[in-house]
C-alpha cells in the first residue's frame, strides 16, 4: 500500500467514527435502517458541526492601524545568518553559534549522538542541495527560482521538465474543477494539506535580499522589491506537510531537527512540481518555501488552520506538526478557502504547555493575545496582528546552544497527537467546553502522559523496531 | 501483519457492542428493566466500550501511560455502573416476586 492509502486508511478509521460521532456509533449499533441513520447523522452534523468548526468569510484575527507589512530584511534569520541587522549583535552571535553548532554531535547523549546528527544531515540533504537558504527566507532559491521561461525558450534549451509556461491556456469548466485539479495533483507530488486563498499584500514582504551580496557587506545591491518578481500573482496555494511524530516527540534532538529538515525537502519538491503544472496549464507560478511571503497568515486564510500561543499553525489533523510552503500563481478562476476555526485560541488561553516546556522561555504567557509584543526591540515580530507574540531572540540563543532546531513547543502542544481518532474526540469534546473545563483537560492531557519532552526514552521509541514491519507485511 | 491493530480493535468492538445489545434485550425481556436500570447499564456498558476502544488505541500508539488513564478513568466507573444498574434490576426482580 502506498503512503497516500495508508495515510486515507488512517483517517477513515477516525474520521468517519468522529463524523458520524458517538451519536453515529449508537445509532448504528442499533441498525436504524441505514437511509434513516445518514437523515439523523446529518442532522447531528448540521447542529452540532458548526460549534465544532466555525468557517470564516474574513481573516479571521484583528489588524489594528500599527499592522505594517514585514520586509525580509526584518525576518530573525536575516539577522542572525545574513547580518541585515548588524547593530544586534546578541542575534547575529546566535546565529552564529547555530551553524557552529549544527557541524558537531555528542555520542554521550541520546539523539544528540553522531547518529542522530546523521539522520538530521539525511532529513535537510535535498532541501539543501536543491533550494539552499529558503528555509532561512531566501527568495529565488535553487528549483524554487522566479524565472518563467516561455514555451519557445522552454523548447530551445533542454528543458526536459517542462519548466516553462505553455502557450495554451487550459480553461477549467468551472472555480471549483480547478481548485479540485489543483488539489488532487498536489496530494498526487505528497503534499498532506492543500488551501487556496487570494494573494493578500499584507502577508507579503515588501523587499527581499541576496545573502551573498549582503555578507560581502553590499547592503544597497543587495535589496530589491516586487519590481523583479515575474508577474502579479492573483492566488496563492499553501501546502502543508507533516512531520514525523516519533522525531518530534524527541524533541529537543537532532531526531527532531531530521523531521524538520525533511519537512522542508517535501516542501521543495512538491511546490516545485505543483508550479511546473501550473506553467504546463499556461499560468505563472512560483513556488516558495518560506520566502516571498509569511507562510502562517497564508495557512490561516487558506483554510488550513489556527494561529497559536507558539506563533505556529495549528491545523486540525496533525496539530501544530506541519511545515508550510507556497505557490503564488497569476491564476485567479479557481475556488479560494475560507479561514476555520475549531478551538485552538481559545485553548491556549488556559493551556501554555507550550510555554512552559519552552527551554528559552521564549513563549509568552499572557493570558489573552495582544497587538504588540510584551517586550523590547521586536524588529523581527510584524506587528499590529492580534496575536500571541513569541520572542524570537531567546528562541534563536536555543538553537544556538542546541545546534538545531529544538522544536520542544510543537512536541508538547496537546494538539500534536498521533494520527488515532480518540485524540481528536477529545479536541471536539474541549472544543465544545467552555474555558474553565480547558484547564481540566490540559491537566489530563499531563496525566494520560502526553507531550513530555526531553525524554531521551522518546529516542528509544523512534528506532524501536518492535510492531514495525519494513518489507510491507 | 494481515489486521492491523487498529483494523482488529474496530472488528472487535462491533462484536462487543452486538452482544451486549443483544443480552440487554434478552434480560430486559426476563426482569423487565426500570428506566434506572435501563440508564445504568445503558451508560456503563458505552463506557465499558469505550473503555477498551481508548486503551487499546493508547497501546497501540505507544503510549501506555495513557492506557492505563483510560482503565481507570473510564474502566472503573463503567464497571461501578453496570454492578450498580445489576443490582437495581435483581432489586425490582425481588419486589416483583
Ligand atoms: S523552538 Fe524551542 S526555544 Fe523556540 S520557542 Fe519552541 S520551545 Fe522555545
Ligand atoms: S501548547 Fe497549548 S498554548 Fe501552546 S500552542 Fe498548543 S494549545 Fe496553544
Amino acid at each position: 500500500m502506498n503512503k497516500l492509502n495508508s495515510k486515507n486508511n488512517n483517517a477513515i478509521n477516525r474520521r468517519n467514527f468522529l463524523k458520524v460521532g458517538v451519536a453515529g456509533a449508537a445509532i448504528g449499533a442499533i441498525s436504524i435502517p441505514a437511509k434513516g441513520r445518514e437523515k439523523l447523522v446529518e442532522k447531528v452534523n448540521k447542529n452540532v458541526g458548526p460549534n465544532l468548526i466555525k468557517v470564516h468569510d474574513e481573516f479571521p484575527y484583528e489588524i489594528n492601524s500599527t499592522f505594517k507589512r514585514h520586509s525580509s530584511m526584518d525576518l530573525l534569520f536575516s539577522g542572525a545568518l545574513f547580518g541585515t541587522h548588524p547593530e544586534d549583535t546578541d542575534i547575529l552571535n546566535s546565529g552564529h553559534r547555530f551553524i557552529e553548532n549544527n557541524q558537531k554531535h555528542d555520542n554521550s547523549k541520546k539523539g544528540w549522538d553522531q547518529l542522530g546528527a546523521a539522520i538530521n544531515a539525511g532529513g535537510w540533504a535535498l532541501h539543501h542541495a536543491v533550494s539552499a537558504n529558503a528555509c532561512f527566507s531566501q527568495a529565488g532559491q535553487g528549483i524554487l527560482k522566479w524565472e518563467q521561461l516561455s514555451e519557445a525558450e522552454g523548447k530551445q534549451g533542454s528543458h526536459s521538465s517542462k519548466d516553462w509556461v505553455s502557450d495554451e491556456k487550459y480553461k477549467f469548466r468551472d472555480k471549483q474543477e480547478a481548485s479540485n485539479a489543483i488539489k488532487r495533483a498536489a496530494r498526487l507530488f505528497g503534499a498532506d494539506l492543500i488551501g487556496i486563498t487570494k494573494r493578500d499584500k499584507r502577508w507579503d514582504y515588501t523587499d527581499f535580499f541576496d545573502g551573498n551580496l549582503m555578507l560581502q557587506g553590499k547592503r544597497d545591491e543587495a535589496v530589491y522589491g516586487w519590481e523583479k518578481f515575474p508577474f502579479e500573482p492573483k492566488s496563492v496555494i499553501v501546502l502543508a506537510f507533516e512531520e514525523d511524530y516519533e522525531c518530534i516527540a524527541a524533541a529537543p534532538t537532532h531526531l527532531g531537527g531530521a523531521a524538520v529538515g525533511e519537512g522542508y525537502t517535501r516542501m521543495t519538491k512538491v511546490a516545485y512540481q505543483l508550479s511546473v503544472m501550473l506553467k504546463q496549464l499556461g499560468y505563472m507560478a512560483v513556488p516558495a518555501s518560506n520566502d516571498v511571503g509569511m507562510s502562517v497568515p497564508y495557512a490561516i486564510a487558506a483554510g488550513l488552520g489556527e494561529g497559536s500561543r507558539m506563533g505556529t499553525l495549528v491545523t486540525y489533523k496533525y496539530g501544530p506538526r506541519v511545515r508550510l510552503a507556497k505557490v503564488y500563481t497569476n491564476l485567479d478562476f479557481v475556488e479560494y478557502d475560507k479561514p476555520i476555526e475549531f478551538g485552538v485560541m481559545d485553548f491556549c488561553k488556559n493551556c501554555k504547555r507550550c510555554a512552559d516546556a519552552c527551554p528559552g522561555k521564549a513563549i509568552s504567557f499572557d493570558t489573552e493575545p495582544t497587538f504588540e509584543p510584551p517586550y523590547d526591540n521586536a524588529w523581527y515580530n510584524s506587528t499590529g496582528i492580534k496575536k500571541y507574540y513569541m520572542d524570537a531572540r531567546k528562541c534563536i540563543k536555543v538553537w544556538g546552544d542546541f545546534g538545531s532546531d529544538c522544536g520542544s513547543c510543537v512536541a508538547a502542544c496537546p494538539y500534536n497527537k498521533p494520527d488515532f481518532w480518540h485524540h481528536r474526540l477529545v479536541d471536539k469534546i474541549t472544543k465544545l467546553m467552555p474555558g474553565p473545563v480547558h484547564d481540566f483537560m490540559r491537566e489530563m492531557d499531563i496525566a494520560f502522559g502526553y507531550g513530555d519532552v526531553d525524554n531521551p526514552e522518546k529516542v528509544d521509541k523512534f528506532f524501536d523496531a518492535s510492531n514495525r514491519s519494513y518489507d510491507g507485511q | 501483519m494481515v489486521f492491523t491493530g487498529i483494523e482488529i480493535l474496530f472488528f472487535t468492538l462491533g462484536v462487543m457492542v452486538t452482544l451486549i445489545i443483544i443480552s440487554l434485550i434478552r434480560y430486559n425481556k426476563k426482569y423487565k428493566f426500570s428506566a434506572l436500570s435501563w440508564a445504568l447499564l445503558g451508560i456503563g456498558s458505552f463506557l465499558l466500550v469505550f473503555c477498551l476502544a481508548w486503551s487499546v488505541s493508547s497501546v497501540l500508539e505507544g503510549v501506555p501511560r495513557a492506557a492505563s488513564m483510560g482503565l481507570m478513568v473510564f474502566g472503573i466507573p463503567a464497571i461501578l455502573l453496570v454492578l450498580t444498574g445489576r443490582r437495581t434490576v435483581l432489586k425490582n426482580q425481588l419486589k416483583n416476586d
